[in-house]
C-alpha cells in the first residue's frame, strides 16, 4: 500500500455474511398483493365518484345530502375513502423504504401511517355524517 | 437518506486531452472517466481523440487501442471480446453494456464512458463486484437436487422443462442490469438486484432441482425481492436481449400462487 493515509477499516464482515444479512423476512407477498388488488378496484370506485359529481354539478345542498343518504351510495363513498387511504399508505410506505434509510426508516414510516389513518378518518366519519344526518337535514330544509 | 448528490471526493473533474495525430480524418472523442486509488484526487474525465480508421469497430477495440497506443495508464477489464465473458461491462453514452458489442458508429457525437453506476471504483473503469458476486452466492446457484441421479446417466429434463430454461441461462453475470436499476442504488445491500433474481428463477423454474420452495422462501422479503418496483431498466439494458424484469415478475407470481 502505497497511500500513507490508509483509512480505519471498521467492517470486516465478509461479503456473503453482509449479503445473507438477517435472511428473509418472510414477508412482502400480502403487501404486493393488496397493493395492485386496491388498486385495480379503485378504478370503478374512482369512475364512478367521478360520474356522479359531474351529475350532481349545480345540485343544492339538500340534494347532495339525500344522494349521500341512500345506502348504496353510502357504501360506495365508504369504499372510495377506505380503499384509497389504504392504497396510499401502502404507495408511501415503498417510497419511504427506497428512499429514507437507518435509523429514520421507522419514525417515518410510523408518521406517514399515522398521518394517512388520520385523513382517512375524517374522509369516512365525513361520509357516515352526509349519510346519517343528511337526510333529516334534507326534510327539515324541505319542511 | 438517499444521496442525491456525489460526495465531495467523487465529482468529477476536467481531465486531459491526447490530440489525434497530424493527418487524422475519421476523428472521434472517447470522454473517458479516469481514477486511481493510488493519489487523494477526485475523478476525472480524459478526452481522447481516436482515429477510427486505425481500429476495429467496436468500442472495445478503441480502450485496447488507447491502452496499447495512447495511454498505458488506462484500466479496464477485458477478456473474450466476443461478449460471453462479461467483463467489458461499462457505461457506454448513458447505456450500460459490453464494450466489446457497442459499436462505434452506433453513437452519434462523443463517446463518454464511465464504469457501471452505482459501485465502489477499483481504478478507472474497474468496479467492485464482491457485494454482487456475494448476493449471486447467497441464492445457491447450483442444483439442489435429493433424488439420486440415475448410476449410468445424467439427470434428464423434457424438451419442454428444458425450454423454461431459454432466456435465462444466457446470463453472463455482467451485471450491466442490476447497477443499472434505481432500487439497487438506493437499496443495493439488500435487494438482490435483477441478475441475482434471474439466476434463482433459473434454478426454480428447472425441472431437475427439488428445492423451488427454500429458494422461494429465501427471496420472500421486502428488500431482497419486493425492492423490485419493475423500473425494466434491467431489461431495456440488457446487452444479451435477456429479460430479468419477466423472471422477476414469475417469482413474485409464484410467492402469491404458494399463499393460496
Amino acid at each position: 500500500m502505497s497511500n500513507p493515509k490508509k483509512p480505519h477499516i471498521t467492517v470486516m464482515r465478509s461479503q456473503l455474511s453482509r449479503a445473507r444479512g438477517l435472511g428473509s423476512g418472510q414477508a412482502g407477498v400480502g403487501h404486493w398483493w393488496a397493493e395492485r388488488a386496491s388498486a385495480v378496484a379503485l378504478v370503478p370506485l374512482s369512475g364512478w365518484f367521478v360520474i356522479q359529481v359531474f351529475r350532481l354539478a349545480g345540485a343544492s345542498q339538500p340534494e347532495v345530502a339525500k344522494w349521500g343518504a341512500r345506502p348504496f351510495n353510502t357504501t360506495m363513498m365508504l369504499s372510495l375513502v377506505i380503499l384509497t387511504f389504504y392504497h396510499t399508505q401502502l404507495g408511501l410506505q415503498v417510497i419511504i423504504d427506497d428512499y429514507v434509510h437507518g435509523k429514520a426508516h421507522l419514525p417515518a414510516g410510523l408518521l406517514m401511517k399515522g398521518i394517512v389513518f388520520l385523513l382517512g378518518l375524517f374522509g369516512t366519519v365525513s361520509v357516515l355524517k352526509l349519510a346519517l344526518a343528511g337526510s333529516s337535514r334534507g326534510k327539515v330544509a324541505a319542511g | 437518506m438517499v444521496e442525491f448528490r456525489l460526495p465531495k471526493n467523487s465529482t468529477v473533474g476536467k481531465g486531459r486531452i491526447f490530440t489525434a495525430a497530424p493527418g487524422a480524418t475519421n476523428v472521434k472523442n472517447f470522454r473517458i472517466y479516469r481514477w486511481s486509488p493510488d493519489d487523494d484526487k477526485n475523478p476525472v474525465v480524459d478526452t481522447y481523440e481516436i482515429d477510427l480508421d486505425k481500429i476495429g469497430p467496436m468500442v472495445l477495440d478503441a480502450l485496447i487501442h488507447i491502452k496499447n497506443d495512447v495511454d498505458s495508464t488506462l484500466t479496464f477489464r477485458r477478456s473474450c471480446r466476443e461478449g460471453i465473458c462479461g467483463s467489458c461491462a461499462m457505461n457506454i453514452a448513458g447505456e450500460n453494456t459490453l464494450a466489446c458489442l457497442k459499436p462505434i458508429r452506433d453513437i452519434e457525437g462523443d463517446i463518454a464512458i464511465y464504469p457501471l453506476p452505482h459501485m465502489p471504483i477499483i481504478k478507472d473503469l474497474v468496479p467492485d463486484l464482491d457485494g454482487a458476486y456475494a448476493q449471486l452466492r447467497s441464492i445457491d446457484p447450483w442444483l439442489k437436487s435429493d433424488t439420486l441421479p440415475p448410476p449410468d446417466s445424467e439427470r434428464r429434463q423434457s424438451i419442454e422443462e428444458r425450454a423454461q430454461l431459454d432466456g435465462m441461462w444466457e446470463c453472463i453475470l455482467c451485471f450491466c442490469c442490476s447497477t443499472s436499476c434505481p432500487s439497487y442504488w438506493w437499496n443495493g445491500d439488500r435487494y438482490l438486484g435483477p441478475a441475482t433474481l434471474l439466476a434463482a428463477y433459473r434454478w426454480i423454474a428447472d425441472s431437475r432441482d427439488e428445492h423451488a420452495g427454500d429458494r422461494l422462501d429465501a427471496l420472500e422479503d421486502p428488500l431482497k425481492l419486493y425492492a423490485c418496483r419493475t423500473i425494466m431498466n434491467c431489461t431495456q439494458t440488457c446487452p444479451k436481449g435477456l429479460n430479468p424484469a419477466k423472471a422477476i415478475g414469475r417469482i413474485k407470481e409464484l410467492q402469491l400462487e404458494r399463499k393460496a
